[in-house]
């Protein structure tokens, strides 16, 4: 504090005290406001504030003068520190509104504070230095006053105050500490220099790794040459490779060693996973991303290894993108710089060792972009590219001259025509031709040559050479498929997703062959009936073309060939029954050529086409391929898109030429050029929606970065999710939340770990059961469907809010299976229940519960231990409670823990003489279905057949079975109870109700018999099942 | 070749073992011509079914054991086909509407009205009215309940209803109101060790004094469950001692191994093997309720008193939302986690 006193207090005479306190806060305020809209900035303000202007235009002249000569780069910095004083001013306008111009007059100071930028300027010229320190002082003056007049209305303005206060308050002393001795010996350069270099440190401040102060200072004047050296024989180095201010700049990028790669262990195999925590949220965001120059980075080639500390990965590669340099996936030779992170992939800092490639962090690449003049500087790789653009610029304005050039071809042609059919006397005007602008720019631009055809050219090609050898290879029937393959094809089967151009080729390589198109499409009704007389009635015909023109134009007697294209195969829905299958088998005889489309050649629907057309598979353009077209579109219709631009746009809409055709032609209404954050606004809001699949919800839930600090996704989005497939979402989410590992474990002892996991899989597993109830509410008797968000936000964002991380895989959910087996074993439970019910008092749970353990002993398992010895006397035990056959497999069925199906081990000796002694005899029936209409029938269409199969491996009762069901047939009307011979306590019981029906009494014995049988041999065929 | 708990099932009122009083009023009540509508409520396993069907033939005599099962169609109003299956007798007919669900109702007011409006035929039969046996009536739903209700008053000269239930609390309290209330307490230890002597005699099997009383204990006052493990006992051993170990149910078993899962580690990943189990029991009809409870007494069993209170809290909040709930297997899983939470937080803390 003392030195801070020491140096305000004799120029300002304010108070000392709160000195510390505003410079920095300015500092730290007016970075983050240059970041935001710096530029805007600008505009506005030097419009109504002409002595800021002044000045700096004043020291950029002799800089110019100097510069212009060798490099054009230069003023750009000076523009900058044009750009930065200014929002100085505004945060002071904002202060004290009526403080003005003493606010315009301090701005320099922070200015020098912050910008790396700025350094060169001032040791370009001192005298501009000098006049800047001058006001510099003055600034000071005037914070303080400033300061200490708007204090009182910023009294309440906690936030800015304490912030200032907490955090920048060491700073800001070795700040003031060193432009205390600026104002010492003003004119003396090296210590400007220091000052300056010390602010670009102090701003790094925020990112952890940044080296330490101290050491960044010591290297300052070691560091200060570089710049200044190419500066005396700059006229002359402009013809060398790489130029050295530029040079400068890169070498003076603060590179990081690259750790050496681990010992290559061929047992353990990379944790993909764990790399691929790379693609993840930063562990402490910054949003501190710098600005730079307008296509700094051209001509830089960047790779992203690991997780860095600052930014999300995603968010690096497109802040290198934006600034127009190029990301690989791999490092290689022609790697400019590897950004490095923490758990950097192996094999890539293998490379970078092989290939010596210089590493940075993440501080690096802001400092590049911050430095770096526009347009890559005169860099020998910014030089490459740029003629590179010039190159393809021309070659642009060549086609287009060219495009041009037919369009008027056409015209005249047009113009032609309608003259020649007006010298006729033709009545009526002419159908004149849409004129261009009534176009769709995808009709307008659509590819007339082959060479303008994006990406793809093996596939038109291939069909070109098709068509031509058609008539050629229809003379062999097709049966000589010839060096490529393709004569054994009457058809043929294009796939791809869609707006790149399959259409398009189609008709293009048809019309190149001089084929006539025939084309159907799904607004065409395709049903079997239709494809089948529609078709053959083409395949008799020939193109009229052949013997008729239009006016003014020749016949042309070679064009009677057709073609027909049938898009859209894959659109053929419900309406067009079987119209695939007799679209295949069309494929098969067709007299004339055929070009099926599609999207999905996968689909089991497409399955017909397998074998019978030749598959010639369509795929997304690259981004390179696309861009030169979508560049020569843009320059003929006058929009001005940077290639950045563009490639944003290819991207956003995934390489769908027709959409980015589109979004073009969008612009073209109310603009002509376009930004990067336009372009990714636009890209983004013409997003094709896409219904995520439940897995993919599960991932992004769990797994993604979505409820990371840096996710900048909104409540709203995340609910979103759960609505792709609100069936699903949170039965996933519940399956899988216990497989992830939160990313809110943090650090810590291991123990403590394990604790944090478990409080955190609990809180989740409270808010799925909070869910569930929700789900209730919604699905039960009340039908409450507005509750669905809210369920959505407990079933599924809540508990994934805790856990998410990474999640290491997940699997489908399990509750559906589980719920079907519990419906299934629940209807056993209650089968066997009312079977027994004449002899047990209990109700199905009891007898689940009770019971079946001790049957489960007395029957399955004694079957088990005992054999076959053990069959009579358990099918005693189970027609004492009428259990059936069926019944036993129930029970064993319903075993768990101990008694687990599948530790039974019935010897299939054993099983098979049960069996049979089983259907030997007969049971008793405890009752008789009601439902007579349908069961007796299914049981007589099914026996018979199985029967057959069974007759074999059992003994020959496969007639009786038959026999029995016959009866049944006849008789399931009459079934009552019957009983076992050996239990005569129930005889009175039949009496009674014989006595009651008497008439059918007799039969009555007889039937109970068949209909033993006939279950028997029922659930016998079942068990073989 | 029945399982001795049912082959020993007393027949009349006088071949009741305990509860004398109430068998004695039961009698008294078949006797006085004026028979209520009865609501009988107690633990299962306690004798409900059994005395209710000793005091029908009480009523009518042996007719009422000739009993069959009917399998009645019913339609909905959404005209759906319901298949219900009536025990029935010539004097009475014994339902279990819950076997339909939701759908209780329909078959509650077609059946009751059915029989209600049909007048005994039997001239020689020693009651006018039918019984009509409503089994699990805890489990009727509201609107079932309400049918009731009306029935009840209006169709008493023809109908008397005897509800079968383990607590009361579930039924509406005009039913309670129209019903005499006859409480089937649980037997005591002292009358099941008897129960399972008289059967031992019955068989012939050897007596085992301490066996008993351990069977007895282990039941928890259950006599169906105390007689089907006495049984199991003499199934798995040749010989029986009073030490022979007394084989826990197959669900039981599983339960218990789930608790010293839990009780071993304390792992989202064990969270994960022991929802598997929990799944295992659920798909095989044990209902969650049951699991809750059985879990919450093992694992107490396990862990220090002061962690107690906790556990059994948390057992009964989630058993609350495994009531309230449609997917059970949630809440039983947060219970697994909430233990596990607590007793891992109750560890750390002894520790430090």
């Amino acid at each position: 504090m003392s030195d801070i006193r020491s140096f305000f207090g004799p120029k300002g005479g304010a108070a000392p005290k709160p000195a510390a306190k505003p410079a920095p806060k300015k500092a730290e305020e007016d970075t983050s406001k240059r970041r935001g809209k710096a530029r805007k900035v600008v505009d506005e303000d030097s419009d109504d504030e002409v002595a800021p202007d002044e000045k700096v235009v004043k020291g950029t002249e002799t800089t110019a003068s100097e510069y212009f000569a060798s490099s054009k780069s230069k003023p750009k910095p000076a523009a900058k520190a044009e750009a930065k004083p200014v929002p100085e001013v505004k945060t002071e306008v904002r202060a004290s509104p009526r403080n003005k111009k003493p606010a315009v007059k301090e701005a320099p100071a922070p200015a020098k504070k912050t910008r790396g930028a700025t350094f060169k300027r001032y040791d370009m010229d001192d005298e501009e230095d000098a006049f800047m320190d001058d006001d510099d002082g003055e600034g000071g003056d005037d914070i303080f006053a400033a300061d200490a007049k708007s204090r009182n209305k910023r009294k309440n303005d906690d936030y800015v105050e304490e912030e200032s206060e907490e955090e920048f308050l060491p700073k800001s002393k070795r700040l003031a500490s060193r432009t205390k001795r600026e104002a010492d010996d003003e004119d003396d350069k090296p210590i400007v220099t220091k000052s300056t270099k010390a602010a670009t440190t102090s701003k790094k401040r925020k990112t952890p790794e940044a080296e330490s102060d101290e050491e960044d200072d010591e290297p300052a004047s070691k560091k200060k040459p570089a710049p200044k050296k190419p500066r005396a024989p700059r006229a002359k180095k402009e013809a060398e490779p790489e130029d050295s201010s530029i040079q400068a700049i890169l070498d003076d990028i603060p590179t990081v060693r690259a750790p050496s790669p681990p010992p290559q262990d061929p047992n353990v195999k990379f944790d993909w996973r764990k790399g691929q925590a790379g693609s993840g949220p930063p562990p402490n965001p910054t949003d501190d991303l710098p600005e730079g120059e307008e296509d700094c980075l051209t001509g830089l080639n960047f790779v992203f290894t690991g997780q860095l500390t600052g930014i999300a990965r995603e968010e690096a590669q497109e802040l290198v993108k934006r600034y127009g340099g190029k990301v690989t996936g791999q490092p290689s030779s022609k790697t400019s710089y590897v950004v490095l992170g923490a758990d950097a992939g192996p094999s890539k800092l293998a490379k970078i060792k092989a290939n010596n490639i210089k590493t940075i962090d993440e501080n690096g690449l802001f400092e590049l972009i911050r430095r770096l003049p526009a347009g890559g500087g005169t860099g020998k790789g910014a030089e490459k590219v740029r003629e590179k653009r010039q190159k393809e610029e021309e070659k642009v304005k060549q086609q287009a001259a060219e495009m041009e050039r037919e369009e008027k071809a056409r015209k005249l042609e047009a113009e032609k025509a309608r003259k020649l059919a007006a010298a006729r006397g033709v009545t009526g005007p002419a159908p004149a031709a849409a004129p261009p602008s009534a176009q769709l720019w995808t009709s307008k631009y659509a590819p007339t040559q082959p060479q303008h055809i994006c990406g793809n050219k093996a596939a038109v090609e291939k069909i070109q050479k098709w068509l031509r050898d058609w008539a050629k290879s229809r003379k062999y029937d097709f049966q000589k498929r010839g060096a490529d393959g393709l004569g054994g094809y009457r058809a043929v089967i294009l796939s791809g997703p869609p707006g790149i151009g399959k259409t398009t080729a189609a008709h293009l390589a048809a019309k190149l062959e001089g084929f006539d198109v025939l084309e159907q499409n799904a607004s065409d009704t395709r049903s079997k009936k239709l494809v089948e007389s529609g078709v053959s009635e083409v395949m008799n015909n020939t193109s009229l073309s052949g013997y008729f023109a239009g006016d003014g134009k020749k016949v042309d007697k070679q064009k009677k060939n057709i073609v027909l294209v049938m898009d859209e195969v894959d659109g053929m829905s419900a309406g067009d029954r079987g119209g695939v299958g007799a679209l295949a088998k069309f494929c098969k005889k067709t007299e004339v050529p055929m070009i099926l489309i599609c999207n999905e050649r996968r689909l089991p629907k497409m399955k017909p086409f397998d074998f019978v057309a030749l598959d010639i598979p369509f795929r997304r353009p690259t981004i390179e391929q696309i861009r030169s077209r979508m560049m020569t579109v843009s320059h003929r219709e006058g929009l001005k898109l940077t290639p950045q631009v563009l490639d944003a746009l290819i991207e956003g809409s995934n390489r769908d030429i027709r959409q980015i055709i589109n979004m073009m032609s969008t612009i073209k209404l109310d603009q002509t050029s376009m930004d990067f954050d336009q372009s990714k606004d636009m890209s983004k809001a013409w997003e094709k929606s896409v219904i995520l699949k439940p897995w993919d919800i599960c991932q992004k839930m769990l797994g993604g970065g979505l409820f990371s600090p840096a996710s900048k996704a909104t409540l709203n989005d995340k609910i979103q999710l759960y609505f792709n497939d609100h069936e699903f979402s949170y039965l996933m989410i519940q399956e899988n939340y216990l497989r992830a590992k939160p990313a809110a474990l943090g650090g810590g002892h291991k123990r403590e770990q394990d604790l944090k996991a478990l409080e955190l899989m609990d809180k989740a597993a409270e808010s799925i059961s909070d869910g569930d109830l929700v789900d209730r509410m919604i699905h039960g008797p009340q039908q409450h469907w507005s509750l669905m968000p809210t369920h959505a936000v407990f079933s599924t964002v809540r508990p994934a809010s805790f856990v998410a991380g990474s999640l290491m895989g997940s699997t489908f959910t399990s509750w559906l299976g589980n719920n079907s087996k519990y419906g299934k074993l629940g209807r056993y439970t209650r089968e066997i229940h009312s079977h027994m019910r004449l002899r047990s008092s209990g109700d199905a749970n009891e007898v689940r519960q009770q019971y079946l353990p001790v049957l489960w002993t007395q029957l399955v398992n004694r079957l088990q231990v005992e054999g076959k010895e053990a069959a009579d006397e358990v099918i005693d035990l189970m027609d004492s409670y009428f259990l059936t056959r069926e019944d036993f497999d129930s029970i064993k069925e319903l075993g768990v823990g101990p008694q687990d199906e599948k530790d039974v081990n019935i010897d299939t000796q054993a099983k098979s003489a049960f069996t049979r002694l089983y259907n030997s005899r007969s049971h008793p029936v405890p009752f008789m279905k009601a439902s007579s209409v349908a069961e007796p029938k299914k049981v007589a269409k099914e026996v018979p057949d199985l029967e057959e199969a069974i007759e074999e491996e059992d003994e020959g009762d496969a007639a009786e079975p038959a026999e029995a069901n016959d009866d049944d047939g006849d008789i399931t009307k009459d079934k009552y109870i019957k009983q076992p011979k050996a239990k005569p306590k129930r005889a009175p019981k039949k009496a009674a109700k014989a006595a009651k029906d008497d008439e059918d009494d007799d039969e009555d014995v007889k039937p109970a018999k068949g209909k033993g049988r006939a279950k028997a041999g029922a659930s016998r065929s079942k068990a073989k099942k | 070749m029945a399982l001795i708990v049912d082959k020993h099932r007393p027949r009349s009122l006088d071949q009741l073992t305990y509860h004398d009083e109430l068998s004695d009023r039961l009698r008294s009540l078949a006797q006085s011509g004026d028979f209520p509508h009865l609501l009988v409520y107690g633990p299962s396993g306690a004798g409900k079914k059994t005395r209710i069907v000793a005091t029908l033939k009480e009523l009518y005599g042996p007719g009422v054991e000739k009993i069959k099962i009917d399998a009645r169609v019913f339609q909905t109003s959404s005209s759906r086909k319901l298949e219900f299956n009536i025990v029935t007798s010539v004097y009475h007919l014994e339902i279990t509407p819950s076997d339909v669900g939701n759908y209780d109702r329909v078959v509650v007011q077609d059946l009751l009205k059915e029989v209600a409006q049909t007048q005994q035929v039997d001239q020689s039969a020693r009651q006018k009215f039918k019984v009509v046996v409503i089994n699990e009536a805890d489990h009727l739903t509201r609107d079932a309940q309400a049918a009731l209700r009306r029935t009840m008053e209006k169709y008493s000269p023809n109908l008397r209803l005897i509800l079968l239930a383990n607590s009361t609390a579930n039924i509406i309290a005009p039913i309670r109101s129209r019903t005499l209330l006859v409480r089937v307490a649980a037997p005591s230890i002292q009358d099941i060790t008897t129960a399972l002597a008289d059967s031992a005699k019955k068989e012939g099997w050897p007596a085992a004094a301490g066996l008993h009383k351990r069977i007895a204990l282990e039941s928890g006052r259950n006599l169906r469950r105390a007689l089907l493990m006495y049984e199991a006992v003499h199934a798995q051993n040749e010989k029986i001692t009073d030490d022979t170990p007394i084989p826990p149910p197959d669900w039981e078993a599983l339960i218990g191994q789930i608790a010293k899962e839990i009780m071993e580690e304390h792992s989202p990943n064990r969270i994960l093997q022991v929802r598997a189990k929990l799944y295992d029991l659920l798909t095989h009809c044990i209902p969650p309720t049951t699991i809750l409870k059985t879990l919450t007494f093992k694992l107490i069993a396990l862990i220090d008193d002061d962690l107690k209170y906790d556990v059994i809290k948390w057992s009964a909040f989630y058993e609350h939302r495994v009531r309230t709930g449609t997917k059970v297997i949630f809440h039983l899983e947060a219970f697994v986690a909430k233990f596990m939470r607590i007793f891992e937080m109750y560890l750390m803390q002894m520790d430090m």
